[in-house]
C-alpha cells in the first residue's frame, strides 16, 4: 500500500458500490459515537453490513 | 457553531441574572470584554465550558462555590437558590438554546458541589422550540469535548499545548477534529464484526469452508497477538528513547559542569596538600623548638659560662674525664679496672701511679678544650636555630594562605555546582551505552514482529482467497462469506484512507502553521510539526538548521498559531469530499480566549491581535485594560462587533475605584466601597 500518489478519492473510486456504501455507513456510525470511548458498536456495524447485503 | 448570547445566573462572582450579546457577522466577528485581575474573565471562559460540558478548567479554585458568595451568604438556611448558564447558538443551520442549571438548598454556609441538569432546545423557524432528548450527546456531537481545548482556552496557559508530554493528548484531539479518529476506531471495530459473520460460515459452510475459516480465525488471533506485541514493543521503545534522552541531557549538563567539577576536584586535592604541608610545618616548628629552642636563651649564658669556665680552668677545678681520685681508689683497692693486682713495688702498680700524675693536668686541659669548643659553637648554633625558625614561620604563613585561598575557591565552586546534581559521568556513559544496546535490540524485535505480522497477513489473504473459491452450498454460509469479504475490503480501504489522511493532515497543518507563525513572529524562526505532532522551532544559521530554545512568549505564539491552523483546517475539511459523504454545513467554531496576550510584548500583542482577528469566524477575547487598550484595540477594532467590561464591585473601603476609557467615554472598571463583592458584565458597545 503506498500513499505517495494516491488520494482518498482514488481509494474510494476503486471500491464497489457496496463497499463504498458500507465504508460511508461505518464512518457515520463511528463519528456519531466518537465521544463515547467505551462504546461497543459491533451490533450497529453488523446491522449496517446486513442492510447493504441483506 | 456560532454563539449568539450567554446568560449567567448567580454564576460564581456574577450576581443575579446577567447576559451578554455575542452575535456577530462575518466581518465584525470579534467581541472584546475587558476585566481587571480577578474580575471574572476566567469565570466567563469557564461559563462556556460549564454550560457545554459541566466542567471548569483545573485552574479554577473552590469549584464547589458555584453560587455568588454574597447571594449564598444572604440566603436563609433552608431556602433555595439557583445557578445557571444559558447559551444560545446555531450550528449547521439549526438554532439551539442550551441551559445548564442547578438548584441548591442552603444547609450551611458551606456550599456543596451542585448537581446541574442540562436542557437543550432546538428553536424552530417559526419561533417554537423542541426539547432535545439527549442534550449532552447532541452537544458532544456538535463540538466533541476533547477538541474544545482548541476553542476555549486561557492564553497564559496555552503554551502547555506545545510542551513535551502533552503531544499524545493533543495528537488524539487533532485526530478527532480532523476526522482521523473515526477511521482508526472503525479499523479497530470491524474485525469484531467480521468474527461474528464468519461464525455463521463455520457453522453452515461445510467441512472445507469450516477448515479454511478456522485457519483464518487462528491467523487472525495470531495477527491480534502480533499487533499487541508490536504495540508493547513500540511503547517500550518510546520509553527507552525517552530514558536515553534523559541520560543524554544529563551528560550534556555534565559536559557544561565538567570544567567546574574538574577544578573543584583539583582544588580539593590542593587544599588537602596545603593542609598536610601546614601540619608538617607545625610539627617541624614544634620539633625544632623542643630540641633547639633553648638556644634562643643562650645569648648571655655563653659569656657567663665562658667567664666561669676560665676561672675554674685557672684553678684547675674543671671537671675532667679521668679523675685522680679514681686512680687513688684503684691503688687503695690494689686492683686495676682490668683485674690486674696492684701490689706494692710491682710494675703494674707503678704504671697506674704514673697515670695518677698525668690524670690531674691532662684531664683539666682536655676538659677545658672541650668546654671552650662547645661554648664557641653556641652563638653559631643559635644563629642557625633562628634562621631555621624563621624558615618554618615562612612555611607556616605560606601554607596558611594556601589553605585559606583553596577553602574560599572550593566554597565558590561548590556553590556553582549546587544545582547540578549529576550522577557520575562514567555511570551515565555506561547507562547510555546500555540503553543504545537495548534500543537496538528492541528495534530488531520490532523489525521481526513486523515481518511476522506481514507474513500472517499474507497468509490471511491467501486463505481468504481460498475461502472465496471454496464450494459453499448453504445459502446462509454463502451470505456470511460475501459479508465477510465486504467487511475486509472496507477495512483495507480504511487503513489506506487513514494513512492518506494522517499524512495529508500533518502536511497541511504544518504548512498552515508556518504561514500563520510567519505573520506573527518578528524572528526568523520556522515552526515544524513532526510526524508525532510535536511542535518545534528552527532557525537557519548560515545554512545549518538549528533548534531554537523557545521562551514562554514564543511558546504562546507557537500555540496560538497552532490553534489557528487547527481551527482553519477543521473548517476546510468540512467542505471537502470525504469518505463519510457530505459533511457540508457550518463547521465553524468560535474561539473564546482568556488572557489572550499572556505575557507578550507590545509588538507581539499587535501581531497576535491582527492574526486573531482573522483566526476564527467568531472570536471572544477577554483582556485586562492594560493588555487590551492601545495596540490590541487598534488592531481589533475594525472587526469588533461588541465590547463589554466586567466591572468589579468590591467592599474594600477607600478610593480604589477606577474607570476604563473607551472611545471617549468612561465606564466603571473597579467600584470600591460597594455593599457586596460581585462582578457586573456591562455592555459598552
Amino acid at each position: 500500500m503506498t500513499t505517495a500518489d494516491r488520494s482518498e478519492q482514488d481509494v474510494l473510486q476503486e471500491l464497489t458500490a457496496d463497499q463504498r456504501a458500507l465504508l460511508k455507513r461505518v464512518l457515520e456510525i463511528e463519528r456519531a459515537r466518537l465521544h463515547v470511548s467505551a462504546a461497543d458498536l459491533t451490533d450497529d456495524l453488523l446491522s449496517a453490513v446486513k442492510e447493504i447485503l441483506p | 457553531m456560532r454563539i449568539h448570547a450567554i446568560k449567567l445566573v448567580n454564576f460564581r462572582q456574577f450576581r443575579g441574572e446577567q447576559g451578554f450579546d455575542l452575535r456577530s457577522d462575518s466581518i465584525r466577528r470579534v467581541t472584546l470584554i475587558f476585566g481587571g485581575n480577578g474580575a471574572g474573565k476566567t469565570t466567563v471562559l469557564n461559563a462556556f465550558t460549564w454550560a457545554l460540558y459541566g466542567s471548569m478548567s483545573d485552574d479554577v479554585e473552590e469549584q464547589e462555590r458555584m453560587v455568588t458568595d454574597s447571594v449564598w451568604r444572604a440566603l436563609p438556611i433552608g431556602a433555595k437558590t439557583e445557578v445557571a448558564v444559558e447559551l444560545t447558538f446555531d450550528h449547521k443551520g439549526h438554532d439551539y438554546r442550551l441551559r445548564r442549571r442547578a438548584e441548591l438548598r442552603k444547609e450551611s454556609d458551606e456550599q456543596r458541589s451542585p448537581s446541574p441538569e442540562i436542557d437543550l432546545w432546538e428553536i424552530k423557524a417559526e419561533g417554537s422550540s423542541e426539547k432535545v432528548g439527549a442534550p449532552q450527546e447532541r452537544i458532544l456531537s456538535i463540538l466533541p469535548r476533547v477538541v474544545s481545548r482548541f476553542f476555549f482556552f486561557n492564553g497564559e496557559r496555552i503554551e502547555k499545548l506545545v510542551q513535551k508530554g502533552s503531544y499524545s493528548e493533543v495528537q488524539q484531539d487533532i485526530k478527532a477534529l480532523l476526522g482521523l479518529e473515526q477511521v482508526e476506531r472503525a479499523i479497530e471495530h470491524l474485525p469484531k464484526v467480521d468474527r461474528r459473520l464468519t461464525a455463521d460460515l463455520k457453522r453452515h459452510g461445510g467441512e472445507k469452508a469450516k477448515e479454511i475459516q478456522t485457519a483464518i480465525d487462528d491467523l487472525r488471533d495470531r495477527e491480534d497477538a502480533s499487533q499487541e506485541e508490536l504495540q508493547v514493543l513500540d511503547g517500550g521503545l518510546a520509553t527507552l528513547n525517552e530514558e536515553r534522552e534523559g541520560v543524554t541531557s544529563l551528560l550534556r549538563q555534565h559536559a557544561s559542569a565538567a570544567p567546574i567539577q574538574n577544578r573543584r576536584d583539583s582544588v580539593t586535592r590542593e587544599l588537602a596538600e596545603a593542609k598536610q604541608a601546614l601540619k608538617a610545618a607545625t610539627q617541624d616548628q614544634a620539633a625544632l623548638i623542643a630540641t633547639r629552642g633553648f638556644l634562643a636563651f643562650t645569648d648571655d649564658l655563653v659569656a657567663k659560662t665562658a667567664k666561669l669556665a676560665t676561672t675554674l680552668y685557672q684553678k684547675g677545678a674543671l671537671p675532667a674525664p679521668l679523675k685522680r681520685e679514681f686512680v687513688d681508689e684503684l691503688l687503695a683497692q690494689g686492683r686495676c679496672i682490668c683485674g690486674t693486682p696492684l701490689a706494692e713495688h710491682t710494675d703494674p702498680r707503678e704504671h697506674v701511679q704514673e697515670w695518677r700524675q698525668r690524670a690531674g693536668l691532662q684531664a683539666v686541659e682536655a676538659a677545658w678544650q672541650q668546654l671552650t669548643g662547645q661554648i664557641t659553637a653556641i652563638p653559631g648554633a643559635r644563629k642557625e636555630f633562628g634562621e631555621s625558625l624563621q624558615g618554618i614561620v615562612r612555611r607556616l604563613s605560606t601554607e596558611r594562605d594556601r589553605v585559606s585561598r583553596f577553602e574560599e575557591e572550593l566554597s565558590e565552586l561548590r556553590g556553582q555546582l549546587e544545582n547540578s546534581r549529576l550522577e557520575d559521568v562514567q555511570q551515565l556513559e555506561s547507562k547510555r551505552i546500555d540503553l543504545d544496546h537495548r534500543i537496538g535490540a528492541k528495534q530488531q524485535r520490532i523489525g521481526s514482529a513486523k515481518t511476522a505480522l506481514e507474513q500472517i497477513r499474507k497468509e490471511i489473504a491467501q486463505r481468504t482467497n481460498e475461502r472465496s473459491r471454496a464450494e459453499v452450498t448453504d445459502e446462509l454460509a454463502a451470505k456470511a462469506r460475501a459479508r465477510s469479504d465486504l467487511v475486509q475490503s472496507v477495512r483495507r480501504a480504511l487503513a489506506e484512507i487513514l494513512e492518506i489522511r494522517s499524512e495529508s493532515m500533518r502536511d497541511r497543518l504544518d504548512a498552515e502553521l508556518k504561514v500563520i507563525f510567519a505573520k506573527i513572529t518578528i524572528k526568523p524562526y520556522v515552526p515544524r510539526l513532526s510526524e508525532r505532532f510535536e511542535l518545534a522551532l528552527y532557525q537557519d544559521v548560515n545554512g545549518v538548521e538549528l533548534a531554537v530554545p523557545k521562551s514562554t512568549g514564543e511558546n504562546q505564539i507557537l500555540s496560538l498559531s497552532f490553534v489557528a491552523a487547527v481551527s482553519k483546517l477543521a473548517r476546510e475539511i468540512q467542505k471537502e469530499r470525504r469518505a463519510e459523504g457530505d459533511l457540508s454545513g457550518d463547521a465553524n467554531y468560535p474561539i473564546v480566549m482568556d488572557a489572550a496576550f499572556g505575557s507578550l510584548d507590545q509588538n507581539y500583542q499587535r501581531e497576535v491581535s491582527r492574526a486573531l482577528a482573522q483566526m476564527a469566524p467568531q472570536l471572544v477575547v477577554l483582556v485586562s485594560k492594560s493588555q487590551g487598550l492601545g495596540h490590541v484595540v487598534g488592531e481589533l477594532m475594525p472587526y469588533v462587533s461588541h465590547v463589554g467590561v466586567i466591572a468589579t464591585h468590591t467592599t474594600t473601603q477607600g478610593d480604589a475605584s477606577e474607570d476604563i476609557e473607551f472611545e471617549g467615554c468612561s465606564y466603571p472598571y473597579i467600584c470600591s466601597s460597594a455593599e457586596a463583592d460581585y462582578a457586573e458584565l456591562t455592555v459598552i458597545k
